[in-house]
């Protein structure tokens, strides 16, 4: 059922034939995290370190960091100390980045560049822009190969109103990087048009879901419908508000409740409030790993509706949560999820037939609930881990050099 | 020893999106111009040249034979897409040496819901032939195959003389599949019987390349039939496996017309049409207490009926049939009758892994078997809707 990746696009599962040490820019790390990224980084770097390798972690922030055996974190003004930078940074929450918030990382990235103690590293592994200008530089001065995952970029964030200095980082780092990981087919492509990336040298690792525990269904008197994600523009919320306003007529029972903060939390209210589903709809702000899945294990359907998603995290949480899940055509979630409703993500009207059928069919709702929790977990971090050394291997390969 | 070729001319009506919100809309159910598209794509690829090709073998080899199933929602669209396709078929009969095989008019499971529903789906088949083609059926065929002794019996009480049956293993118990049997529950009936590993040879492997037998020639083929010991081969598979399954490019149709030369050539070797067949006594009888058909490794329905959404839709459609039939509403009821086609359940058979998802996969009209489950359910939620409005009953919600 799962379509074929194209070929170019897939990655090979292998071992190293020893350990591999690798230099990781990256930005956030757990307990700290406002997005995916930190959450990433952690997964794949504790499953690299359990196939043997070691990871020096270079990030803006101070910590606190949630140890794992075989990362070493590194951090500017790591030996001084001074106080640690604001988190989250005001970009994430106030929109637009301010100077303050690009002089802060450009010293991240002058501190990446001339970083000196390291010891003999295999490869430089950075993640999206933030500091691909000093990975570059690094990887240049220790002549050793750099990779670059991608796991959304400006335009996407933007929606198509990029800012010109985020894209040059962005592009450096692809420029610079032998390998680059894209995390879905459709952003490969994007890569591939928009930054003009030498189709062989990108490859796709899909993101991965822990299993959690699942847990007991709770069964409430009023039937819910969830959004958890950030309250940006790229998210389409507008669609699943409007989506609601359609159903609530015929299903005056059913609450959608939408889980998460961002810039548009306002504008999304004011729109419930239009559409005169104010009674309907419930905004609860950001959650906890913890609430989340209390959530999912008292929804009926999960909506994942984003105009642009390069992935799509939360809809595969909600799968291997063993929620029936309806999700935009163009995510790259629907790329591996053939048990998951897809829609088009302008279409508020088949997004309302599509919770409407959830709903009101029992064995649809169950068989999708066990289809997408098998699709979600039948691969894990594991395996993304065993890509990723084979795009290491790769990398190190196409640099003439032995291993 | 004689081959039966018999090939099975089929297209369903497939649905279009019907929406949850589109309930109560009065929009129809049935994309009708994709489902012509479709048709005029298979006319043009496999029909129409497999149809010629048929007809110059009958005229040049006056010992070729062949038999034909010809649904009723094929003829319906046939007559709108492609007439001519139905002229080439009637070209074909009044040759004298194709006969024509009796079905369910819907391609249905009919035979799975309380009476009258399949002797009436029946009888309208038999009721088309006649109008369309001329002349009267005498074997019966049933929907993908599926035979039973209850279904012999119903063919006995029907006046059939024959039914076709997979050439199954399991409830052969040792005898060949290369000759007539008779049902244990219906003595008249006589039962031809699918040689499988020689029909999927051309059904299903003829283009593969990973076949040890690859590339399949008419000459090769023939040898086998004529090494096949027994009285009777029978060859049955879609029509559409000429120049649809296996596409033009792979040899398929000139793999078809040099087959009665490559026959001839094989002393002992000859055809006979299904209405021939049934002719001669049976060599024993054969029971089958269960309902067994030509599709996928287990031969059971499990591709129609297998999981719980194919289970859960098709309880419903029997239980809506109810209402519809109290309706007396001639447009409902095959609004409904066309609901009951099988491949609106072949579309939502999961399996995720096996040789045969595959096959389904190349058969759905769906992105996924959720997809044609909940169209599906939202088009006969509609229909139980308008047959209450019928009937005068409140609708609740």
């Amino acid at each position: 059922m799962q379509r074929p990746a194209r070929i170019g696009a897939t990655v090979r599962r292998v071992a190293a034939p020893r350990p591999l040490r690798i230099v990781m820019v990256g930005w956030e790390w757990p307990p700290n995290h406002t997005g995916g990224l930190g959450v990433h980084s952690f997964e794949i770097g504790r499953e690299l370190t359990r196939l043997g390798h070691r990871i020096e972690f270079l990030t803006p922030f101070q910590g606190p960091f949630t140890p794992v055996p075989g990362v070493t974190f590194r951090f500017p003004g790591e030996a001084r100390a001074t106080s640690p930078p604001e988190f989250p940074p005001a970009y994430w929450t106030g929109g637009t980045p301010d100077s303050p918030f690009v002089d802060s990382i450009d010293g991240y990235n002058a501190w990446i560049g001339q970083l000196t103690d390291l010891g003999p590293v295999d490869v430089i592994h950075v993640h999206d822009w933030f500091g691909t200008v000093g990975a570059a530089a690094l990887a240049r001065r220790l002549g050793v190969p750099l990779v670059m995952t991608v796991h959304s970029t400006e335009y996407d964030r933007s929606l198509g109103h990029p800012w010109d200095h985020i894209v040059g980082r962005e592009q450096v780092g692809i420029d610079a990087a032998v390998r680059v990981i894209a995390v879905s087919r459709h952003l490969r492509q994007q890569l591939i048009d928009r930054y003009h990336a030498d189709p062989d040298k990108v490859r796709v690792i899909y993101n991965a879901v822990r299993p959690s525990q699942r847990l007991e269904r709770i069964d409430p008197k009023k039937r819910v419908v969830l959004y958890v994600g950030r309250l940006a523009a790229m998210k389409g919320v507008d669609t699943f508000l409007r989506a609601a306003a359609r159903l609530v007529p015929t299903f005056p029972d059913v609450l959608f409740v939408i889980a998460g903060e961002g810039p548009e939390y306002s504008r999304l209210l004011h729109l419930a409030a239009s559409l005169d589903i104010g009674d309907h709809v419930m905004f609860l702000g950001h959650v906890t790993d913890e609430e989340r899945e209390l959530l999912l294990a008292g929804s009926s359907v999960f909506v994942l509706p984003s105009v642009v998603e390069p992935f799509g995290i939360a809809a595969l949480e909600a799968m291997a949560a063993g929620v029936p899940t309806i999700v935009s055509k163009t995510s790259g979630v629907a790329e591996i999820s053939s048990g998951a409703f897809q829609v088009d993500f302008w279409d508020a009207e088949e997004f309302a037939s599509r919770i409407a059928e959830l709903l009101e069919y029992p064995t649809l709702r169950a068989a999708m609930g066990e289809q997408g929790r098998w699709e979600a977990l039948r691969e894990g971090w594991p395996e993304r881990a065993r890509e990723t050394v084979g795009v290491y291997l790769e990398a190190i390969a196409s640099r003439g050099r032995a291993i | 020893m004689k081959i039966v070729l018999y090939l099975h001319m089929h297209q369903p009506w497939r649905l279009a999106r019907f929406r949850y919100l589109d309930l109560g809309s009065g929009r129809s159910y049935f994309d009708v111009d994709r489902n012509l598209g479709i048709f005029r794509g298979i006319a043009e690829r496999c029909y129409r040249p497999t149809l010629d090709r048929l007809l110059r073998a009958l005229e040049t080899h006056p010992d070729f034979r062949l038999s034909l199933s010809v649904t009723g929602t094929f003829v319906e669209q046939a007559k709108v897409a492609a007439p001519d396709v139905l002229d080439r078929i009637r070209a074909l009969v009044r040759t004298g040496r194709v006969a024509l095989l009796a079905e369910t008019y819907y391609h249905s499971l009919a035979f799975l819901v309380p009476p009258p529903e399949l002797a009436e789906e029946v009888a309208l088949h038999r009721a088309m032939l006649r109008s369309e083609f001329g002349g009267e059926p005498k074997v019966l065929r049933m929907t993908e195959l599926a035979y039973s002794d209850d279904l012999a019996r119903f063919a006995e009480a029907e006046r059939f003389h024959g039914m076709l049956a997979e050439g199954w293993e399991r409830m052969l118990r040792g005898n060949p599949p290369t000759y007539r049997y008779c049902a244990v529950s219906a003595p008249t009936v006589m039962l031809l019987l699918r040689h499988y590993p020689l029909s999927d040879d051309v059904g299903f492997r003829f283009s593969s390349r990973e076949w040890s037998e690859f590339p399949l020639t008419s000459e090769k083929y023939a040898r086998w039939l004529a090494s096949t010991p027994g009285e009777l081969i029978g060859l049955f598979m879609d029509f559409e496996t000429f120049g649809e399954h296996h596409s033009a490019a792979t040899g398929i149709l000139e793999f078809l017309s040099a087959l009665p030369d490559a026959v001839a050539k094989e002393p002992g070797l000859g055809w006979a049409t299904v209405d021939e067949a049934i002719v001669g006594p049976p060599r024993d009888t054969l029971s089958v207490p269960y309902t067994m058909s030509w599709a996928d490794q287990n031969r059971d329905l499990g591709a129609w009926l297998g999981n719980d959404l194919q289970r859960s839709a098709f309880e419903a459609v029997k239980k809506v049939g109810v209402v519809v039939r109290q309706s007396r509403d001639p447009t409902i009821l095959t609004d409904w009758r066309k609901l009951l086609t099988s491949d609106h359940f072949y579309y939502m058979y999961v399996s995720g892994h096996g040789a045969d998802q595959g096959v389904h996969d190349y058969f759905s009209s769906y992105d996924s078997p959720y997809d044609a489950y909940a169209n599906y359910m939202n088009a006969l939620s509609d229909l139980r809707r308008r047959a209450l409005e019928r009937l005068g009953v409140p609708i609740l919600k």
